[in-house]
């Protein structure tokens, strides 16, 4: 389904919105009780802050945010943020495509101060900087973990081994009480 | 406490990790004037498992048991909204005889959550034979849980295309008696809350968040309604049977700690309701559909938790694991909302104002 079901959002609103999009516009898909769920994948990350404003002035509500990697495939990095907005009952899905070697994003904090926790959530797990965030220390993660914990694909196979670092053994073999004798 | 900052006359006083209301963990660094706090900084982390990161490697049926086992309090709500993601993607209609059954599980849920956080309020105020007399009455749930699922926390209710569990005549019957002896004691327990002087002298003006600030944060559930926001997903994107019921939103003005525990307790009587209503048209029929090809694709469900909105994203590459999957529980606006309510309040009432948001800690770091 790709045209707007009634009512979904205001002429105006769908209209500026459609305007920051990808060629294809809104896609728009209904669960089995009728509500409304709509897909948009912006042509430029830039226009983010923009199209955030146009939300939050139509009343919307900023749901949660979704920082993925839609490949998942080692040694192909890539990465994209779906932001999540209920408005007024109609789902929306706002997503951004991040520059794999640069991956940013600025901060809709300005228009949506809960984006706070979810923007703080997706720079640790998936090492993403984000200009112009009032708060940028960590969420969960402690400071001494390094960022991106969620970018890193471990084969199974690997996983299973119990494979370590060297460093570790080393330091095994160093408190051995046999050597320092 | 640490040192005294010379400028300001304010001190830092932390509270938690392990903190007196909580069984979780949660860290909380106050700076207070006197008694009186001026400001909160939230740490948060404690008890991160990287869940998220685990359900990428387990297939669509498997992560049916690991969300279930994200929080216990609303433990039926993770299935049953990750559920929904996966009918949603793949199209699947689920027969109307699980709808009923899943609304059935899901306010059972809600009820011995929602006794559970009243409760928790008598013990830290101290009314610790209210707080005994309101557990013995969540008891009653606990018991149903166990007569009809098997389980006093994880219901395991929930599969993709509709539900695990039947009931018969007589399961109802005993679902049916349970409820009654609930809500006559959960009138008094209602009275005692409302008008109870020692109650509403420690709850009343406490831990106040205006309607403007409720809607600023995106706060859901009974902090959002205790507000006066009418928010309820129940009602406003309709799912599983609720459609077919009748039901209130149920708010309260106040914008308090009182306020927020009046909207859970008079919640109870309107769960207690839809389950009676589920009960009396419950329709025949099958209790799933099977399974299809779960294609390549994305897709939102939303689902009101007993702590409010509870959303999961789901997104498949086609392989029977998700390429990626996401879940914001209700609580994770709530926490941050904290620091309004906590702003110019006394120390002493801290472990009412967390309380009074019904805090998930392990929902909320998964």
């Amino acid at each position: 389904m790709t045209t707007m079901p009634d009512n979904a959002l205001t002429a105006p609103l769908a209209t500026a919105l459609d305007a920051l999009a990808e060629a294809e516009g809104f896609t728009w898909t209904r669960d089995a009780h009728g509500n409304a769920y709509g897909w948009l994948r912006l042509a430029e990350r830039d226009t983010l802050p923009e199209a955030a404003r146009l939300l939050a002035e139509g009343g919307a509500r900023l749901a949660t945010v979704t920082a993925y990697d839609p490949v998942r495939e080692p040694g192909v990095p890539r990465q994209e943020i779906a932001y999540h907005f209920d408005v007024h009952g109609t789902t929306l899905t706002v997503t951004v495509v991040l520059d794999p070697e640069c991956p940013s994003v600025p901060s809709i904090t300005p228009h949506f101060r809960n984006a706070d926790w979810n923007e703080r959530e997706f720079m640790e797990m998936y090492d993403i900087a984000v200009p112009g965030h009032p708060n940028p220390r960590r969420l969960f993660l402690d400071e001494k973990l390094d960022a991106g914990i969620m970018n890193t694909i471990v084969p199974l196979s690997t996983m299973t081994n119990g494979a370590s670092t060297q460093d570790l053994w080393e330091r095994i073999l160093a408190a051995r009480p046999g050597d320092k004798a | 406490m640490s040192t005294p900052d010379s400028t300001t006359q304010t001190w830092t006083l932390p509270v938690g990790p392990l903190h007196v209301a909580l069984e979780e963990p949660m860290y909380f660094k106050l700076d207070v004037d006197g008694e009186i706090v001026r400001n909160v900084e939230i740490t948060a982390g404690h008890v991160h498992r990287g869940m998220e990161a685990l359900a990428m490697r387990r297939n669509l049926f498997q992560n049916i048991v690991l969300t279930e086992r994200v929080c216990s309090l609303c433990s039926n709500s993770h299935p049953f909204t990750y559920c929904m993601a996966v009918e949603h993607l793949a199209g699947i209609e689920v027969p109307a005889r699980a709808d009923h059954l899943r609304v059935v599980a899901e306010e059972i849920k809600r009820t011995a959550s929602h006794l559970f956080n009243v409760a928790i309020l008598a013990h830290i105020i101290g009314f610790k034979s209210l707080f005994m007399h309101v557990m013995e009455v969540r008891e009653i749930m606990q018991d149903i849980k166990e007569t009809v699922y098997g389980n006093r926390m994880d219901l395991a209710a929930n599969c993709i295309g509709g539900v695990k569990y039947d009931v018969d005549a007589e399961l109802l019957a005993m679902l049916l008696a349970g409820l009654d002896k609930v809500e006559r004691n959960a009138r008094e327990i209602y009275r005692i809350y409302a008008s109870d002087p020692m109650v509403t002298g420690r709850t009343t003006g406490i831990g106040v968040l205006p309607p403007d600030e409720a809607r600023r944060f995106g706060v859901v559930g009974p902090v959002a309604r205790g507000s006066g926001l009418a928010v309820d997903v129940r009602r406003d994107v309709p799912y599983a049977a609720y459609p077919q019921l009748s039901f209130d939103v149920i708010t309260e003005e106040g914008c308090d700690v009182r306020a927020r525990a009046l909207v859970r307790l008079r919640e109870v009587f309107e769960s207690i309701s839809i389950i009676r209503q589920c009960v009396a048209t419950l329709p025949e029929g099958a209790m799933t559909v099977i399974m299809p090809e779960i294609p390549a694709g994305q897709s939102v469900a939303r689902s009101e938790a007993p702590r409010g909105e509870l959303m999961y994203y789901l997104r498949t590459d086609g392989t029977d694991i998700p390429n990626r999957l996401k879940w914001r529980v209700p609580s994770y606006m709530n926490w941050d909302a904290l620091g309004v309510m906590m702003r110019d309040a006394n120390v002493a009432d801290i472990p009412l104002i967390v309380n009074s948001i019904d805090p998930c800690i392990s929902c909320t770091e998964r």
